[in-house]
Parts: structure tokens; C-alpha cells; sequence
């Protein structure tokens, strides 16, 4: 794996800050106290973006200043992490902020200054320093957008040409050079990835047959802005065979596949980008999507937002001619919900990062798998018998919980919210407090989405070998600054494996340093992101087609009818048989047979 | 199970459809947020309500359980009809874990007629028997060592008196756990009148206990329809008392003192209901604009659905299993019918005991939860030869026809977790050539000509209902509700509350939750400011959004 991209991942706990607008998109107006909450409550998010952050007071507001501030801050901590496997962004809040609230116009001034980590990336970090700087162009929290490209090796490696794609003249095999990547030579290997990704995207491969036929999406034009990866790429080949017309950009510097950037060239995509952009050729990227001679928009595939904003910014009439909006990330979904606050939005948009299913596989499933991987991984621990806490029981908390049971741990469970904890105690895990168990256990894992949830008092009276890890959210719920002390000896025995030795010679185990261990240690599945994708294509496909005045100037969920059909596209995986309905059982529940089967506030 | 334990557990024979309504009751809920399975109830919403007019008292089938005296006793009295419409789970079955120590046969005179006076000479009240009341305290007595929330909640509250100065009226099955609920009340500062919600739940000698405590009972077991109305008005039409709250479990009192004596709503402040028959008349009642105080809708509080469906669930499947058939789980294949929150407590329950689970669904979304989960999601026809156990829990019906009956294997275990009795077409089995053979108490075995036997349990009504017990603790979890929803409302400002429906605060369902957690001996975490602020939280709660659905 040449680079992991990573991005805070939000626990499904701090998702309901975000959410608490989504649920109801109908209800628009917002009461400005409520509006200071959901403020105050993203601050989670904004110090995903930067550890340093966390000193900023929850109600501060975003300004550059602070991101000055933090900047200072952030450089040598930057530097001292060099194995960091994460590149660090995702600031919601301020950039949400920033780049609709604050109408200071010229795009120049909206980048905000972020902190990347880099994960064995260094070569590239030192190649751009100036370029790039501390700033991260993906904003997208939501772990399978972030995450997507963090399974796929890049077979090629950028470095081989320095030329910037932007100076080089390419033309693929049928004459056509409307693109612009790093070396349309790669198409091969970048079709192999496709047909790799191909085999785990059963769903998508599904809806390119059932809906062909009727090309539900002839005469869209689609501009998107997401990783650019084989999964994408898939997604991509899949939009082109329901019949749109599509013009990429990649939402983040380095996430882009060049070798399938290659390939979708070849198969006649339009795609602008390349792995290692610089924030120069990042907006530039997005411009030549979409300031075509003869070719205007219509539809608009977004992961974080950026591509939204420039279009808002630069080519406002554009959205004249936008039939809608889709969204994947908790930032981007962030945003709209601002501009239609604002009473800015002029188009509908469609969250899709709210779906049951997606938020489902994001959270509960897929941190049931990597708690077990990370681990493994990162230690090689043998999990039965071992006492382990799990500080939190949301979803993935009860993915945590209920992976490392099965194994033969012993878990203990802490959490604030009694309903949550009843719940825990009725699945069998004892409800502590962690200092009642800390001198004991032999893991602790936080997912909470809370700060300083494990403190350095915790830390010290821990026993030896005892492994600290972070499933939660970002890098604040383990308390790691308050390590960087000098009687403390910190140890790197691994990549993202840290040994903290204590004066008494007593060793803890970090992992990942406090960062997010499934997005730092392990992988996500491709099937996960199949589900994201499907999901995409679906709202796609929903508000393109939706007759006028179904949707108005809002940001919508997607209906649970097409949140029904991503989950049955992909029961085929599973060799799984749905029943259906006989009309009389129908009649007798007052269902349609073809669903919507649960209603909406069924979760 | 001791036989002495039936109660008539009144099965609300399936009549019609009347699916308009449940969609109502849907959409209504759905303005609300509610949260709420939609799995059990919606079916029954519409079969209860499809025969549940306004005013008049209703016919309706009863179908007993080992009850056949009492109901040879009563056939011209209470005919074919329920008294009881609540359909939640631990409101109608809160009687049948509780055994009645004293026959009521043994005395035919009707409560109605005697004059009986408690030890402090009060009368007012009517109960079977004063003289158990020895034996009613030491079932209250039991009950409380379950009902530590409610305990604890007087103890918390007991020197403020929340209550001090309501008057209310309830209308709930009188069994040892209410006996608990109405003595916390009383402790809180309340005065209470009670009635049964149900002729055949009433425990006689909790009855009496409370009786000769000074609460006015009005309550035996097998009442007659004309008793229950009777009771009902005793309750509430007495001289220098008026009530200002009501409590009700199914809508019949508030139905009574809303045709009867509409001049009272102008004293009382809330209503609190606890079924969701009650809770759709209420609705109605709203939606007509014909409510003119605020209620409170207990049955969809979050805490409360969890433990009625999946946790109740989980347990009851396998004690009911073993209790009727003394099958053994390991190794035997079982499909469950359905995965909603009732299946995902079967299919737990089952594959912990090494069962081979199959899971059918209709649903993608829940089909796809089963497969994460590691079930095999399958169409009934696929497994139907193979399995020996069949459960269903849809809500729907037919889901069990006779075709597959025809085609299970000998000694195919066929049961219903899921609601009323329509679930498995049992009627289609009432057939000449089928022979069906009583084994034991709920449990027959319907022989083919050709020898083929399936056992079909609680004749395909609910088997948690029939054959298996609902635990103390979960009605502690529902008393309590009750409880602080009465608090709330009575104690709630001005203007709080209009005149509509409005579900427990979510802060007094995580207040109900923390109440119980003494009993896990769990250690609850207390956010410090810091991380209060962080998270834009109230230290005390609420800690999720209304919409949270845990």
C-alpha cells in the first residue's frame, strides 16, 4: 500500500450534531439557538482536522486566524510524526463555514490551512512542500469517501516523471485528449484495477444490467468530484452505461489512482487529475471539469463540497441548467445544510451519507471487522481471555464489543448515556467506570467521540503491555499529548505501533498514536464502498428523474425505497433470498410489495 | 407452568383489516418521531382497531387459556368479548407470571354485594376478599425485591412529593408489580383509584392488600362487563373527590369519563396511557380535535420497546420452546420468519444455543442486517423440508400456509412469536383428515394420514404469551415509565403540554434507564465540563437526538 489517505472518521456518536439537521430536512428554519448548538457540536469535527485545534474554544469561530495559529502549532508535531499513516483533515465547521458564510469572494482566500499527515509519504511531502503546504483538500469524514482508495496499491509510482501533467500533451487511443492525467500509458494496469473492484461491486455491476435497457440516466451530465479510484471508476463506467455524460475531478491531492485516472482517459472519460496535485492544479482540475466549450452540467457528484463551491463561486449560472446535488460526506452534507439555512441553496440536494444502510456499514459492521484486524495487525495479540474496555456503546462500540466477545475476550463496557448502558448490560458486558477496571485490563479502546476520554492519570496507573488504541473519532480521546513528557521514553517498534516506557520500566502499547486504528491500520472493504457507490448512483438516478416539484431547494435523504434497493442489489453477495409478498399479506400490513416496507423514523 | 397461573389470556381474535387505519396510526406517529416497532403492533393496531368503535362496547372473540372454567362460568356475561384491547406485550401478560393463591370459585357471592371494611373501617373499595390480604402483601412483597427502579424512586423522590396533591385515577391490570406502581405513587404524594383494565387479570389478594392500605380499589378477577363499567364509574364518581390525572392501560376509562362525565377533563391535567390500543385512540381522539388535555404516550419510549421486543424476545423463545417441547437447540436447523426486532432477539438467542438459524425476510434492509449477522437469508419453500423448528414473527399473516405444513418433516416444532394468531393458518389444518392430538397444555400434534407429525404450539397464538413468563424487571421498566410520566405531566409549567400526544421526554427515558442500571450493579460514566462543552452536551442529558433510535 503506497499511501494511506485517511480522514477522521466520525463515530456515529458525534454524527448526531451533523445529522440532527439531516433527519428532518424538511424542517428548514432553525431556531439560531439550535444553530449555535450544532455549531458548538462540530467542534469534534473541526479538530478531527488538527490535533492543535483542540486548544480552540468549541465556540470559537472559524477564522484564518486561528488556522495560523494552528499551523504554528501543527509543524513540528508534523514533522515529528513521520510514520503517521494519516493525512489529517476534514474541517468541517470552519471550512463549511468559511467558504459559504464568509463571502470574501476570491477563492484565494478560502483555503484553510490544515495539517497533513503524511503515511509513508514522505518523498512526496518533501518533493511539494511548497505547494501543498498544510492543507488538505479532501474534507469528506465519512470513512468509506475517505477511505476508498486506502485497499488499493498504486502500481505506478508518481515520482517516475516530474512533469506536471498540467504541461504534457496526452491523447488516447481514439485521438481524444479532452483530459488530463499523469500518463495515459497506464491504462492497462488501471483496467485491471476496475476489473478487480468490478468482481467486489456486484451491486453496481447489477444496476448497469437491470437499468440499461432503459438508460434512466440518458442526457444527464454528470460533473463529479470524489477519490479517483477503481472503485470510482467503477461507479463511473457504470453512470456512462445508464447513459450520462461524465466529467471528473478527484476531492483529494493524493487519493487519485493515476493508473485508473488512465484508464477511465482511454475509455473516453474526461478526468482531471493525478496523484499529488498541488492546490494550484487541485482548483484547476475542477475548473477545466467544468468550464467546457458546449458542455454544461446538469447533475453534480460531490465528496466534500468543493466542487459545489466552486461552481457557486465562479459559475453561478450554472445552476440554473442543475437538476441536483448529490453529497456523500458528512463535510460536504455539512455545508449544503449551511447554504440552505442560509436560504442560498438554489437546487435540490440529496445527502447520501445518511442512508440506513451506508451509515449501518460505515460504523456497526465495519468496525466489527477491523477491530479484530487492526489489532491483529498492529500486535499480533491473542484475544481470548483477555480483559478488554470498550469506552462507548454506540454503534461501533457495539461492533467492538460484539467482535471481541465472539473471540473470547472479556469485555467491559463504559458509556454516559444510561439508555445506551442499559443496553450493554442486556447484551452481557459489565458497565464500569474506567477507572475501575484501568489497573486490570489488558486493551482500551475509546469510541466515544468525546475528548480526553483516556487521560494520562488513566495511562499511568495502566498495567504493563497494556494496548491503548482509538476506534472513535480523530485523535482526542486518548489523552497523547500529556505522554509527550520527558521522563516518558516513547519507542517506535513498529509502523503505527508506539512503545511508551515509563521511569518504572512499565511499557504501554499505542497504536496508531492515538488516531483512528481502522483507518490507520487496516483496510475497508470494497464491498462497503459498493454500497457508497450504489447508493451515489441511486440519488443520481432518484433526482434526475424525479418529476418537477418533487424536490425543492432542500437537502433530502434519500427515500427509503431506493435506501431498500441498495440493500437488495447487494443481497445476491450473499446467496440471500428475499420473500416476497403475497398480495393478501400486502393488503392485510397496507404495504406496497415493492416497498417502501418500514416507515421513515424506522431506523 | 402451573395451570393455576391461567389467567384467560384474551388472543383478540383477528377480525379485519382495516389497514387505512394502521396507515393512519403510522403517519401519525411519523409527525412525532415516534420511534416504535412497527413489526408487532401495526397488525394489531389495525385488528383491534377495526373493531373498536368509539362508544359503544364491542363484541369480540375471546380465546382461553386453560380457562375453560371460567369461561363456562361467564359465557353469557362476557360473551365474545375482550375487555382488555392493550396489545403491548407487558401490559397484557403482566398477569401471567403471577400465580393467584386463591381460587376464586371458593366464594360465588359477587364482590358487588358484600360489605367489607379494612382494618381501619374504611369500605371504600371492592374486592373479592379482604381477608387475603396477607397473602396479596407478600406477592407485593416479592414483586418489589424486581422493582428496584420504582424503589429507588421513591426513595429519591419521596421527601419532594412530586406528586403531592394528584388525584388519580388508573385503569391497569392490578397485579403484585401495579400493587408496586400504585404504592410508589401514593408515597410520591398522590391519591389513587384504581380499576382492573382487564376481568380475568386481577390478582384478588393484591386486591385486598391494597384495599386494606386505604387505596380504593375496585377490581376482582372475572369480572363481568357490566362489573368492569361498574368499577370503572366507582372509580371515578365519587362524591368530594374529583381525579386530575388518569392512568389507563387500553382507553376504557378515558372512554368512560369522557362519555360519562366530560365536566371532569376540565380538572385534569394529563393522561397516560400505556397500550398501544389506548395510545390509537388517543390519536383518534387528537386527530378529531376532540382531545382537550394533554396525553402521554408510554408505550413508545424507547427503553420500553427495546425490553417488550427484543430482549423479552430473546428469553421468551427458548423458555417457551423448553417448557412446551423440551427440545434441544444444538445442531437443529430453525428458520425464523422475519427480522425485526422480535426475530433479531430469536435468532440471537437461537444460534448462542448452536442452532442453525435461517432467517426469511421481506424487507432488503433488515434481509441485509440478517446476513451480517451471519444468517442465511432464505424463502420459507427453500428450508421448509429441512427445518425443525419454525418461527414466525412478521406481523403479518398467512406467512405459514397449509402447503408448507403439507410439506414439513415429522416432527416439525411450528410456533408464532410474532403477533395475534394469524401468522400460521392454523384454520386451514381443521381439516377431516388431519387428526389433532392435545399432548400437553399448548401443545398438539396434528397427525397426516401418513403418519407425519407436526407440533403446533399455543395452537399458533403467541407462544411468548402462552407458554413462557414476562420477567418482573420488564414491567419495572413500564411501571417506572409510568410513573415519571405521570411526575412530568402533573408537575409540568403551564403551556408544556397542549392538548395533544406527546411521548415521554427523552430525558425521562434515560432517567428510567439509569434507574434500572442499579440492578447490573453497572457504573453509569459522568462526563466531565470539559468534555461537555467538547460534545455540546448537558452533563445530565439528554445525550442523543430525538430521532436517535438507538
Amino acid at each position: 500500500m503506497s499511501v494511506q489517505v485517511v480522514a477522521a472518521k466520525m463515530a456515529e456518536v458525534e454524527l448526531k450534531d451533523v445529522s440532527a439537521g439531516k433527519a428532518l430536512p424538511a424542517e428548514s428554519p432553525v431556531t439560531p439557538t439550535s444553530e449555535d448548538k450544532t455549531l458548538a457540536r462540530n467542534e469534534p469535527q473541526k479538530e478531527a482536522g488538527s490535533s492543535a485545534a483542540a486548544a480552540t474554544s468549541p465556540t470559537a469561530e472559524p477564522s484564518a486566524k486561528a488556522g495560523e495559529g494552528n499551523r504554528g502549532l501543527l509543524t513540528p508535531s508534523a514533522a515529528k510524526m513521520p510514520q503517521a499513516s494519516a493525512l489529517k483533515h476534514s474541517d468541517p465547521q470552519q471550512n463549511g463555514g468559511d467558504a459559504f458564510v464568509n463571502r470574501d469572494g476570491t477563492v484565494a482566500e478560502a483555503p484553510r490551512m490544515k495539517k497533513i499527515q503524511f503515511a509513508d509519504q514522505k518523498q512526496e511531502f518533501n518533493k511539494r512542500p511548497s505547494k501543498i503546504g498544510r492543507r488538505s483538500l479532501s474534507r469528506s469524514i465519512s470513512q468509506s469517501s475517505t477511505d476508498s482508495y486506502s485497499s488499493a496499491a498504486s502500481y505506478t509510482d508518481s515520482s517516475d516523471d516530474e512533469t506536471s501533467p498540467r504541461d504534457k500533451q496526452q491523447k488516447n487511443s481514439k485521438g481524444n485528449g479532452d483530459f488530463c492525467i499523469k500518463n495515459i500509458k497506464q491504462a492497462d494496469f488501471g483496467r485491471r484495477e476496475i476489473e478487480i473492484a468490478e468482481q467486489e461491486m456486484p451491486a453496481l455491476m447489477a444496476l448497469r444490467k437491470r437499468a440499461q435497457g432503459e438508460k434512466p440516466l440518458a442526457g444527464a451530465k454528470v460533473v463529479g468530484c470524489t477519490h479517483i479510484t477503481a472503485q470510482t471508476a467503477v461507479l463511473m463506467e457504470t453512470l456512462s452505461a445508464l447513459g450520462a455524460q461524465c466529467r471528473w475531478a478527484a476531492c483529494n491531492i493524493y487519493s487519485t489512482q493515476n493508473e485508473v485516472a488512465a484508464a477511465l482517459a482511454e475509455g473516453g472519460f474526461s478526468v482531471f487529475a493525478w496523484k499529488g496535485e498541488s492546490e494550484d492544479d487541485f482548483w484547476w482540475c475542477i475548473d477545466r471539469c467544468v468550464n467546457v466549450e458546449g458542455w454544461q452540467p446538469n447533475m453534480i457528484l460531490d465528496d466534500g463540497g468543493d466542487l459545489t463551491h466552486w461552481i457557486y463561486k465562479k459559475y453561478p449560472n450554472m445552476f440554473k441548467k442543475i437538476k441536483g446535488i448529490v453529497e456523500e460526506s458528512v463535510t460536504g452534507v455539512h455545508r449544503l445544510y449551511q447554504l440552505s439555512k442560509a436560504g442560498k441553496l438554489c437546487v435540490p440536494a440529496m445527502n447520501v451519507n445518511d442512508s440506513v444502510t451506508k451509515q449501518k456499514f460505515d460504523n456497526l459492521y465495519c468496525c466489527r471487522e477491523s477491530i479484530l484486524d487492526g489489532l491483529k495487525r498492529t500486535t499480533d495479540v491473542m484475544f481470548g481471555g483477555k480483559q478488554v474496555v470498550v469506552c462507548g456503546y454506540g454503534e461501533v462500540g457495539k461492533g467492538c464489543c460484539a467482535a471481541l466477545k465472539a473471540m473470547g475476550s472479556i469485555v467491559y463496557v463504559t458509556e454516559i448515556d444510561p439508555i445506551c448502558a442499559l443496553q450493554a448490560c442486556m447484551d452481557g458486558f459489565r458497565l464500569v467506570k474506567l477507572n475501575e477496571v484501568i489497573r486490570q485490563v489488558d486493551i482500551v479502546i475509546t469510541c466515544t467521540g468525546n475528548k480526553n476520554v483516556v487521560v494520562r492519570e488513566h495511562l499511568d496507573r495502566m498495567k504493563n503491555g497494556c494496548i491503548v488504541c482509538n476506534m472513535g473519532h480523530s485523535n482526542t480521546e486518548i489523552d497523547v499529548a500529556s505522554l509527550r513528557t520527558p521522563e516518558l521514553t516513547w519507542e517506535r517498534v513498529r509502523s503505527q505501533v508506539d512503545h511508551i516506557i515509563w521511569p518504572d520500566a512499565k511499557r504501554i502499547v499505542l497504536l496508531a498514536e492515538g488516531r483512528l486504528l481502522n483507518l490507520s491500520c487496516s483496510t475497508v472493504p470494497t464491498f462497503v464502498l459498493s454500497i457508497t457507490a450504489t447508493t451515489q448512483a441511486l440519488a443520481l438516478i432518484e433526482l434526475y428523474n424525479a418529476p418537477e416539484g418533487r424536490y425543492k431547494q432542500d437537502v433530502y435523504l434519500l427515500p427509503k425505497k431506493m435506501d431498500e434497493y441498495v440493500a437488495s442489489l447487494h443481497l445476491p453477495t450473499f446467496d440471500a433470498h428475499l420473500t416476497e409478498l403475497t398480495d393478501e399479506q400486502a393488503k392485510y400490513l397496507g404495504l406496497n410489495k415493492n416497498g417502501p416496507f418500514k416507515p421513515n423514523y424506522y431506523r
